[in-house]
Formats: C-alpha cells, structure tokens, sequence
C-alpha cells in the first residue's frame, strides 16, 4: 500500500554531509511534486557532534509539523541510533553502516552525559549489551524493525578507485549513500534524482555524475531488499513551480522583494544565514538595471543598529538581522530609533535564552522582551510569522509599516523557522504593495518633528530639506527642548502611532482565527507553532472534537479588542501553546484584555513541539487533569 | 560667493562653560564649512553624547546627534547609503576612544570618507569631571577623589594603528590652524582623525590653556610633511614609522598638526565599487524600490533573481 507520508530521520555527525543529504533530497522531493519540510537540529559546533534532519514528507500537502514516531532512521554513525533508536516505529526501517556494528556506547566521546546515563539505564532494562550490534539484534527480533546494513567504506573504495579519490574526498560522498537510500525506499525517481544533485552542485558536472553514481550503487543494494513499506504515493498537490527554501532565505527573498537597500548584522546563529544569502545578492539586476544592495558586517551588533538607523535616515530601506544576545546590545539603538521616528527593521530570529543559552536551538521565549525591551516609552510594532511563506510576505510588510508609521518593527522569528527547510508556491506579487509614507520635497521651512499631524512627513538626509535628530526630548526642528508643555505634545505624538495602528491595520492581519466557530478547545498562539496547532485541530476535529487554533501576528500593538471578541465570545478551553517556560503569551493577553481562564502549554527543551505530544497535552488538559503542560519530546 | 561664516550658525543658544574649548573647535567649523562652501542640505554633522555631542544643534547643516560612542556607526550607515553626503563626526575622548572605541577602531580599518573631530579633554564633563581615556595615569583632577590608576591612551598612535589615512592633532584655541586642518580632513578622500586638545575650564585643572600654551608646538614649523615620499609599500611604512615615534612625544612638548595622510588607501566606497560598479551611481539613496506603489521585483523578475530556490516540478499525477 503507498504511503500518503513518510517521516524519516537522518542522523550523523557534524560536518558529515547530512547538509547535504538533506538539500539534495529536498530537491528531489519537491522537483517529484511531494511537499516536505526538513527540520535541522544541531549543536553549536562546526565539526563532530551529534546532528539530524528531521524530513516530513507528503504526497497531499505541504507538511506543517513534525512528529514521533519515524517510519525510517537512516544512521551515517553509531551515536545516531544509540540517541535515536526509540524515536524508530515498530516494523520501521533502519539503514546503518556495518562499520558502527563494534561501536560502544562508552567509546563514543561525544554523547553528553546525561544522555549516556538514561541510555545505559534503558539498555540495561532491556537486557541489551550497550553495543551497536546487541542493540540492532535487539531492534530486529523484538521491534520488528528492517534492517538494512550498508558497507559505506565499501561503497566509498568503488568510488575512489574508479575517479582516484583520496581518503578525504571520499568521505564526502557519504551524503550520497544516504540519499540514494532514501530516495530509493520512498521510490523516487531517477531523473528526479538527478535534477536534485543538478540543483545541488549546479555546474559541476563531474561531481553530480560521481555522487549519482554512489547514490545509484547503493539504491540498487537497497532494492536487494524488497522493502516496500515506504514507497511513496503518486503526489496530488498541483504546483508547477515551488520555491524551496529556510525561513532565513525566505526572509532575505521578501526583504529584496521589499526593496531592502542596507543590511547590517554582527554574525550570530540561527541569523547570520539571511544574512550570506542576501550577500549573494549585493549586485542586484534588476531586469537589465543594476543596483546596489548593501550588506555590511559590522564590528557589533550596536553598530549593525545605529548604521541602518543612519542609513534608513537617507530615505534607505534599511535592516539589520541578529538573535537574542545581538538584540540585546541592539536595544539603546531601538529606543534611539523609536524617539526619532525612525523606519527601521529589525529581524529577530529567536534561540534558546538566557544568555548563550542552547544558542543553536529553538525559542519563542523572547515575546515580552521585545515588546518591552528599551528605556522609556516608544512605538513600536511587533510582528511575527507563523510559517515559510509567512515570513517572506511579512519581511516585506514590516517596511510598509515601518515607513508608514515612522518607527522600529521587530520582526519575530525563531530558530524553527530560520533553518526549517521547505517547499512553498511562489509569491503572488501582484498584491504587494510598496508604502513608503508620507515623505515631503520641501525644503524651505521643512520641521521633521511636525507637530500638526501624528505622522510628521519625512524629509531624507541629502534632499533639499534641513534637519535635525537627537535622542533628547526635542522640539519640531528636533533641537533639544526640556520644556514640559512641548514634552507632553511630543511624547504624545510619539505614543499617538501605537492607536493609529491599531486603527488602520485590519483585523486579519493582526490575527487569523482558523477552525470550528464555537470549539469545545481553542489553541492560541502565534509563530512557529502554527504548523503543529493547525495539524492538532485537525486531528481533533476527525476525532470529533470541535477545535479551533487563534494564530496571532500582530503581537505589539497588541490587538485587544479582537482577542478579546474572541475569548468573550466562546466557551472553550483556551489553552496558550509556546515555546518557552512562561508561556509569555498568556500574560500578554491577560494584560491587555483582562481574561484569565487560560490554560498553557510548554516548551523550554530548544526542540520543537511535536504534534503526538501536543495532542496528549490538549487530552490532558480538557479532562481537568492540570492546567499546565511541559513537553519535552526529542533528542 | 565665500559664505559668511554667520550663515552656519543656528540660533540655538551655545551652552558651553565660559571659557569651553568647544567654542574655539565650533568656531574653526564654522570657518572651514565656510571656505569650502558646504552645502548645508548635502553635509551632516553626527555627534556623540557629552559636551561635544551638542555641537550639532548649533551648526546650520544637517545634525544627528546620537548615542554615546556611537556617533561612527551612524554615520557610517549615512555616508555609505548616501556617499554624495559630506559628513563629520563630532566626539568627545570618552566618547569615542571609551565607550565607543570599537567603532574607533573599526572606521580605521574601512578607511570610510569622511571626518572625525574628537573633543579631547580629558574628563567626562557633562557628568562632572570623571577620568576619561586620555587622561594620563597618576593625574588628579579637580573632581577625582584620587589620582587616576587608568593608562591614558594615545589617539594619535591608536588611529595611525588602526588605519586611519588623515591623522592629525590640533588645539581648540589655535582657531585658524584648526580650521586649516579641518579643510584639509574634508578633502582628504578616506577616514580622517583629528585629535583636538581642549581645555576643560571647569573639570580639569591640570590641562589648561597655560599648560597647553607652553607646550605646543606646530609639526609644520619643523619641516615635518605628512606625506610617504612615493607610492610605495617601503615609502608609506617609513612614514607611517616616523608618525608613530613622532605620536609619542608628549610632556614638554607636544606636536599639533596633521601627522600623517596617506592617499593611496582605497577607501570603503571604492571597495564596494570594485565588487559592485553600479553603486557609484546606483547607490542606496539613489534607488527606485517601487513602480507606482508595486515592487521593482515582478513575477519575471524574480524568477530570474530567485531561480536557484525555484524547482520545476515535474509532475508524476499529471
């Protein structure tokens, strides 16, 4: 029977290819017409630690979520199965190399303690010898698990021999085992392969030919096999062109699409890869036309701030990228940028906190800090997206709201999003709009601070007009002023914007309600944990529960009265779902609306929340049984 | 038309000290905007936060007066988004070379075109009297409970090191020579320094116009040409070698002029036009984002743009 979905884990080392493996077999996916998302969880380490895709693939959609157990684990090392053999589903696959089959669970130097203690604990409650080949016994006869026992040097030596390779350049073939494998279970085909590799290595013929030729070689070892479980299904979804790419490139898309002409960053995982992928784009051709895009890497996160605030003063579209620790030294540039009206946009793309925290892994817990972080009171806006294409459209409307309000957006994102890979339609661009504000060519007796209007017109540094900025309380030229009565006039314009906002932006923008009108549970949340809500309300609806999932997107000014109509409205268990230990959320919307009868759900591991665990946490919670669950599924 | 001075004045009141040096650096800029006929709508003065960071508000050109120590970075997302703008960097020595001495640092080593004029003198005024960076150790001034035990830095050294290509020191009360200097940063074509001795007349006790009136001298007056000889690797590092050794002489005597210049630094413009030439006319400011409200970017467009993220499917259900 064909497989609508297949959920499959790679694992290897770092550095071992699995960067690879995991592109390559995107392609291939997508150019098949599946729809996937392919998840990376890694450490902060360049080379040897333990790393995985997650890959989530569909005949009939494009995947939203993620979760256990797997169909198929695919193991380049040891310390793969050892950390994921329980992650594995009865009767699944695992694809491993002969040579971990003498490896011991204490002769692998890089599992973290802790991990090691449970193992050993779990090994010795099953009666298994901590050793590969116990434990691979172990799976075969009591978890009816297929084996299939790859010789990788093997299948390296045939590769080297043939092309001459030296040891070092034949390890990097080790991706290609890996995808012909899995390409060759799932049944993909062979021109399709070949498109991805293409795509992949692009005019290096010669390497797309030697690393077809390791895919083919092991694809047909793997048919030996006759293991049919996986094969996909003929795909149903009907795009003719997809777009594939991480919540980072897909950001840098909408931002070029915008109209971005600076970008300052300070490297700093999961953002710095907007950031290279932007770079790629410096010579910008615009249909015959060159331009310039400008992307500097500055000495520090508060010159890769104050740069773009002073570029975004000549009339720039101007960004700066970064995570939680870079925002930090960002916030005196913020409250600068806030008191002087300036448009500027900041992409925040969170990780595990406080301080270095898990700074390769995943976070939502950054929520009140940036709608609170600054001294003194200032407008801003806070957006964030809740998946891929999301995001590439929100990168562009953070500009338009930044230039039509004059002031800091926060655009907030997370380490989920920014390395998730995946497959999305191309953008309709026919319905983006440019909204550059109001901006004045008057020269004469030009006042930036213009106390007529909320929005005072924008002259650019460099045009006929002259002006002043300060960070001090200022008067309408914008020259330092202390005097109260202009004080409260100023201030209170400044202020003015957040209820301006509030006003124009229409409710769907600021929130999207999806599901049953009046559900038995309503799930509210914003950012990535959309995916796994939207797929969890769909479980429950099939299981007979109505349910319904409160996606938010605005989350400064933060939409009150639509929120509150909401929960007034209905009598649901309203459960907040976050990645983080507080559930932020909640409290914001307790503050802003007064409601209180909200139920959380939690995620502080820096893992994704996966959608089998959702769904035992929301079964909980509607029987009564606690008001707070703390997921902490994955390795 | 020589403009008047007077044209560059704001009518915001000055409110310096009686005395401040600020008025004899003010005025030097005012002077130098003059002769060189600076169009106020095209230069901007970005400042820091002190004394010195108010400087902006009294000058009739564009004014940004920033954060504390970070008066460079905006202006360098200024000038590199707008390269057709003229800017100067007003900066105290706690400004810039204490809380803002990365983006001292960093400003060197781009070698951006523009000007930064440090308010050198030696404590932290606006917050009464604290020991700033180029105060030497040992020295107690009239607010300090003790003698500093804080090394002063050299400016001079620190800027030549980090790769500025205009380096040179003035004295606040010696106007015209400023003023000249002032021009001279303007023209230059890379990151200027000038480190400008400044008399604190109510911080600082030790240097004071007497002290500073006994002890400088003009690098000029000596013979001494800022110049390499040639445009050679051999010839730029004599000179940069001369400028060090010449950058450690303080105490009794100490040297105001431009200490070194080298023009054969491409600046950070000139290396984005090497990647990139069409930023020499197409750059950031000058930029087109929108056709009547809708993106440059159509559906042609970025098809071309984005083709390495876009995958022709190839259909199996068709």
């Amino acid at each position: 029977m064909p497989r609508s979905e297949v959920n499959i884990i790679i694992g290897g080392q770092q550095g071992a290819g699995l960067e690879t493996s995991m592109a390559v077999l995107s392609y291939t996916l997508a150019r098949s017409g599946y729809g996937f998302i392919a998840d990376r969880e890694y450490f902060s380490n360049i080379k040897g630690r333990h790393s995985y895709t997650y890959l989530r693939i569909s005949s009939k959609s494009i995947p939203r979520s993620l979760t256990y157990p797997v169909d198929l684990l695919a193991a380049i090392d040891a310390e793969t199965i050892f950390t994921h053999f329980d992650d594995l589903k009865n009767n699944g696959v695992l694809i491993y190399d002969k040579a971990s089959n003498t490896k011991k669970l204490d002769a692998i130097p890089s599992i973290e303690e802790p991990l090691r203690e449970r193992l050993i604990n779990k090994l010795n409650s099953l009666g298994i010898e901590p050793k590969i080949s116990q434990l691979v016994e172990y799976l075969r006869n009591h978890r009816g698990i297929k084996v299939v026992e790859l010789d990788f040097a093997g299948l390296l030596n045939t590769i080297s021999r043939k092309y001459k390779l030296n040891p070092q350049q034949a390890s990097r073939y080790v991706s290609s085992i890996v995808i012909g494998a899995v390409s060759e279970l799932l049944g993909l085909d062979a021109e399709a392969l070949e498109y991805g590799f293409t795509k992949y290595f692009k005019e290096r013929r010669d390497i797309v030919v030697q690393n077809l030729e390791v895919a083919n070689l092991t694809r047909n070892i793997i048919a030996s096999y006759e293991i049919n479980d996986l094969k996909l299904e003929d795909p149903l979804l009907k795009h003719s062109e997809l777009l594939v790419v991480s919540g980072n490139d897909a950001v840098a898309i909408g931002k070029i699409i915008g109209g971005l002409r600076y970008q300052s960053y300070y490297p700093i995982t999961p953002a710095g890869d907007e950031s290279f992928t932007l770079e790629k784009y410096e010579k910008l051709d615009l249909d015959g036309e060159s331009v310039s895009l400008i992307v500097i890497q500055t000495e520090d996160e508060i010159a890769a701030i104050t740069s773009a605030i002073g570029a975004s003063l000549t009339g720039v579209r101007s960004a700066t990228s970064t995570s939680g620790p870079g925002f930090s030294l960002m916030v005196e540039g913020l409250s600068w940028a806030g008191m002087n009206e300036v448009p500027i946009v900041i992409t925040y793309y969170q990780r595990g906190g406080p301080s270095t925290g898990l700074p390769t892994r995943g976070s939502q817990s950054d929520l009140l800090y940036s709608i609170f972080a600054g001294h003194g009171e200032f407008p801003r806006v806070v957006i964030s997206s809740g998946d891929h294409l999301e995001a590439l459209y929100d990168a562009i409307e953070a500009f338009n709201i930044a230039e039509k309000y004059q002031l800091p957006v926060i655009h907030l994102l997370d380490k989920f999003l920014a390395n998730t890979l995946t497959s999305i339609p191309l953008p309709d661009l026919d319905n983006i709009t440019i909204e550059r504000g109001l901006v004045t060519s008057n020269g004469e007796t030009y006042k930036r601070f213009n106390l007529t209007s909320t929005i005072s017109p924008r002259a650019y540094l460099g045009s006929k007009a002259i002006m002043w900025y300060t960070g001090d309380e200022h008067d309408e030229w914008g020259h330092i002023c202390e005097d109260p009565v202009n004080r409260v006039e100023m201030y209170s314009k400044r202020m003015k914007k957040l209820e301006l906002i509030d006003k124009e932006i229409p409710d769907n923008k600021k929130a999207v309600y999806y599901g049953s009108k009046n559900p038995e549970v309503l799930l509210v949340g914003w950012g990535s944990v959309k995916g796994v809500a939207l797929d969890a309300i769909e479980v429950l609806e099939n299981q007979g529960v109505k349910a319904a999932y409160l996606h938010l997107r605005i989350l400064w000014p933060f939409p009150k009265t639509y929120v509150e109509s909401i929960l007034n409205s209905i009598d649901s268990t309203v459960i907040v779902v976050e990645h983080s230990y507080m559930v932020q959320l909640a409290d914001l919307i307790t503050m802003n609306t007064g409601f209180r009868k909200l139920k959380r759900i939690s995620k502080f591991t820096g893992r994704p929340i996966y959608l089998f665990e959702l769904l035992e946490a929301i079964n909980e919670i509607k029987m009564g049984k606690t008001e707070k669950m703390v997921l902490t599924y994955g390795a | 038309m020589v403009r008047d001075m007077n044209f560059y004045k704001t009518p915001v009141w000055q409110d310096w000290c009686p005395g401040c040096g600020n008025y004899g650096i003010i005025a030097a800029v005012y002077k130098a905007f003059a002769e060189l006929e600076l169009d106020p709508s095209k230069t901007v003065v970005v400042s820091g936060i002190g004394c010195s960071g108010k400087i902006s508000h009294f000058i009739r050109v564009n004014g940004v007066h920033t954060l504390h120590g970070r008066a460079i970075p905006f202006a360098m997302g200024i000038k590199i988004a707008n390269p057709e703008l003229e800017v100067v960097v007003h900066g105290g020595d706690g400004d810039l070379l204490g809380i803002g001495a990365g983006h001292f640092v960093a400003l060197g080593r781009r070698n951006i075109d523009m000007v930064v004029i440090m308010h050198d003198n030696k404590v932290y005024g606006l917050t009464k009297g604290q020991a700033s960076p180029t105060l030497p150790r040992g020295i107690k001034t009239k607010s300090l409970a003790k003698p500093n035990i804080q090394d002063s830095l050299n400016p001079i050294a620190l800027a030549l090191a980090s790769g500025y290509t205009f380096v040179a020191r003035a004295y606040a009360f010696e106007s015209e020579h400023l003023k000249e200097i002032i021009k001279k940063a303007i023209k230059h074509k890379g990151a200027a320094f000038i480190d400008v001795l400044q008399p604190c007349v109510t911080f600082n006790d030790i240097h004071t116009v007497e002290y500073y009136k006994n002890r400088i001298y003009k690098l000029e007056d000596g013979g001494w040409d800022p110049l390499p000889r040639e445009e050679s690797e051999e010839a730029v590092m004599e000179k940069l070698l001369k400028a060090f050794e010449k950058s450690m002489e303080w105490n009794d005597r100490i040297p105001i002029g431009v200490f070194y210049i080298n023009p054969y630094v491409p600046t950070f413009e000139e290396r984005i036009v090497e990647k990139n030439p069409s930023y020499k006319t197409n750059y950031p400011a000058r930029q087109v984002i929108d056709r009547n409200g809708k993106p440059i970017v159509d559906i042609n467009v970025f098809k071309k743009l984005f083709q390495d993220y876009i995958v022709n499917v190839k259909n199996k259900g068709f």
